[in-house]
């Protein structure tokens, strides 16, 4: 190719994926360089950031609502994977196990139709049924059970599992989905090969779906790890993090000591921390991805 | 003789997991039909009379949110669709150096979580001068979806035959009529199902939208947490209307999900798109 036809190619290229780095440069890359260079700094939004080296993760450390944060994070991640695993998983295999295909495909649609409420209608519902006077409490009178009742979102002792619990039964349409495209992959020769050694029911689904559903137990198992580090608009809008710090995760703090008080330099060092725990599972995530295959 | 087949423990299992998984679709809908007398006194039947009046109320106060939603997400998701498919299209088929290394650089931002740009998107756009204006969301947001998109349509166009495009250069047809005339309608079915990705994920924000925007310009989500606070604060007036609200709030992705969900299944029966 001549010397002439290469440039103008390059520059094909190159103006087909202006307008792409554009916008990543302007909205993407430069936040991202404030974010973490604004971690080291006493940024405040009004006055020119000094630098302040490692001040701010110095203070991270005797920090106490970031240290209870921490604590509600790591409870937050241990129920959300218990919750994300099984009841989609236990859903799945009931629709696995229906005799017609078509009667699976009516189940599984019933099972997708609630993703068309908004996830903040599900947050606001939650935060209005748990009410002093909403309708677990008036349930919870009307069968007798009025001792049970509670200020679900006020007790500081169990606002925390309210939020966490919301979305009962919790069978997640999109989790579900996986595990059933899982036990689809299992091929019929291998069902059949182990119904004729006596795996049937129960025993098949320990001795054969577990094991060949891995890799859809640990996708949802990282994709929820990652997602329930993240989750800070249902503790926003349904405690803001109260009663006292009770329902406070650390990215919800690092949003709140920025947009309240203001301490971006600070906010962003709790930012990348969070960023890098983060970074560090998604990493492990495609590492396991590639020795699979 | 034929006899009625009970169904088994498992269905029985399914059916009540759907009956339970429906419940809150039950309680929006019976409760956005009650008069505040029938509210206050159980939030759990079902009323004797429907107050069909709530909807209008709703659809008043919520009107506007919706129609700044949906030129929010129209606006953004059709900008984060051309531009994504231009680099895409480069990326699988152009040839122009450096090429892998800015690929690479577009990957990574798919490693970068929303939370650790949001406050500095936030405070750019604030200096920019831009809060209070849809531009506060749309230009975060077409900048925000590239990543992802890209990755997905690049995936495709690989896979797009080289002899058509041969074919078309002979005919001495240039890149930019081989993109809009070949592939872009060629990636109508694979941009659905992209382009529903990104409208149910733009249409949920909350952070963003609740940060930057005033009363004039509120986005659907904005304005439903704050149409409950004000539901709390009037006493019991508002809250059939705030449940007739959440219904009316899903109506458009209702609408989306089944007339596009055709459209998408059609794309992958056809084969389409192959992942």
């Amino acid at each position: 190719m001549h010397f002439k036809d290469k440039t103008k190619m390059a520059l094909t290229g190159y103006g087909f994926i202006l307008p792409t780095f554009v916008f990543l440069i302007w909205f993407m890359y430069y936040p991202v360089y404030q974010a973490l260079s604004g971690a080291f700094t006493d940024w405040d939004g009004f006055n020119a950031p000094h630098f302040i080296g490692l001040d701010n993760f110095t203070r991270m450390m005797t920090d106490e609502v970031l240290g209870q944060s921490t604590i509600n994070a790591l409870i937050w991640v241990a129920f959300s994977i218990v919750l994300a695993v099984l009841p989609p998983f236990v859903v799945s295999e009931l629709i696995f196990n229906v005799k017609k295909a078509r009667l699976q495909y009516v189940y599984r649609t019933l099972f997708v139709i609630p993703i068309v409420i908004p996830g903040i209608v599900t947050i606001l519902l939650w935060r209005f049924l748990y009410q002093g006077d909403g309708a677990i409490n008036q349930l919870l009178g009307m069968v007798g059970l009025d001792s049970w009742q509670q200020l679900w979102l006020g007790n500081p002792h169990i606002a925390l599992y309210s939020i966490m619990l919301m979305g009962f039964p919790w069978v997640s349409a999109f989790n579900m989905l996986i595990f059933y495209s899982g036990l689809q992959g299992i091929p019929k020769e291998v069902i059949e090969a182990a119904k004729l050694d006596g795996a049937t029911g129960w025993k098949r689904v320990l001795r054969l779906d577990i094991p060949l559903s891995l890799p859809q137990f640990r996708l949802i198992v990282i994709l929820t790890l990652v997602g329930s580090l993240q989750n800070i608009i249902p503790p926003l809008v349904m405690t803001n993090g109260g009663p006292g710090y009770s329902t406070y995760v650390p990215i919800l703090h690092m949003y709140n000591v920025s947009t309240v008080n203001g301490e971006f330099g600070y906010g962003m060092s709790i930012a990348l921390i969070m960023f890098v725990v983060i970074l560090a599972f998604t990493i492990l995530n495609m590492r396991l991805v590639k020795s699979d295959t | 003789m034929k006899t009625v087949r009970m169904p088994s423990l498992g269905q029985l299992i399914l059916i009540l997991l759907i009956v339970l998984t429906m419940l809150p679709i039950y309680f929006i809908l019976e409760n956005s039909v009650k008069t505040p007398i029938d509210f206050a006194e159980s939030t759990i039947n079902i009323p004797l009379h429907f107050e069909w009046s709530n909807y209008s109320m709703a659809w008043s106060k919520i009107n506007t949110p919706i129609l700044n939603s949906v030129v929010i997400v129209v606006i953004s998701v059709v900008f984060i669709l051309l531009f994504s498919a231009m680099s895409a299209f480069a990326f699988a088929k152009l040839k122009f150096p450096f090429k892998n290394a800015l690929f690479l650089l577009v990957f990574c931002l798919l490693l970068v979580p929303g939370f650790l740009t949001l406050i500095p998107l936030y405070l750019q756009i604030k200096k920019l001068g831009l809060s209070d204006s849809y531009w506060a969301l749309v230009l975060p947001y077409i900048a925000g979806g590239q990543a992802f998109t890209v990755f997905v349509l690049k995936t495709f166009f690989e896979q797009l035959s080289n002899e058509l495009f041969e074919a078309a250069r002979i005919d001495g047809a240039g890149n930019r009529i081989i993109f809009a005339s070949i592939v872009l309608p060629l990636s109508i079915p694979i941009c659905t199902t992209v382009g529903i990705m990104n409208i149910n994920g733009l249409w949920n924000d909350y952070l963003l939208p609740s940060l930057l925007l005033d009363r004039v310009h509120q986005t659907l989500t904005v304005a439903l947490v704050s149409f409950e606070s004000s539901a709390g604060s009037h006493g019991l007036s508002d809250y059939g209307g705030m449940m007739a609200a959440y219904i009316l709030a899903s109506v458009p992705l209702l609408i989306l999900f089944s007339v596009l969900m055709r459209n998408f299944v059609e794309g992958i029966a056809s084969g389409s798109i192959k992942m």
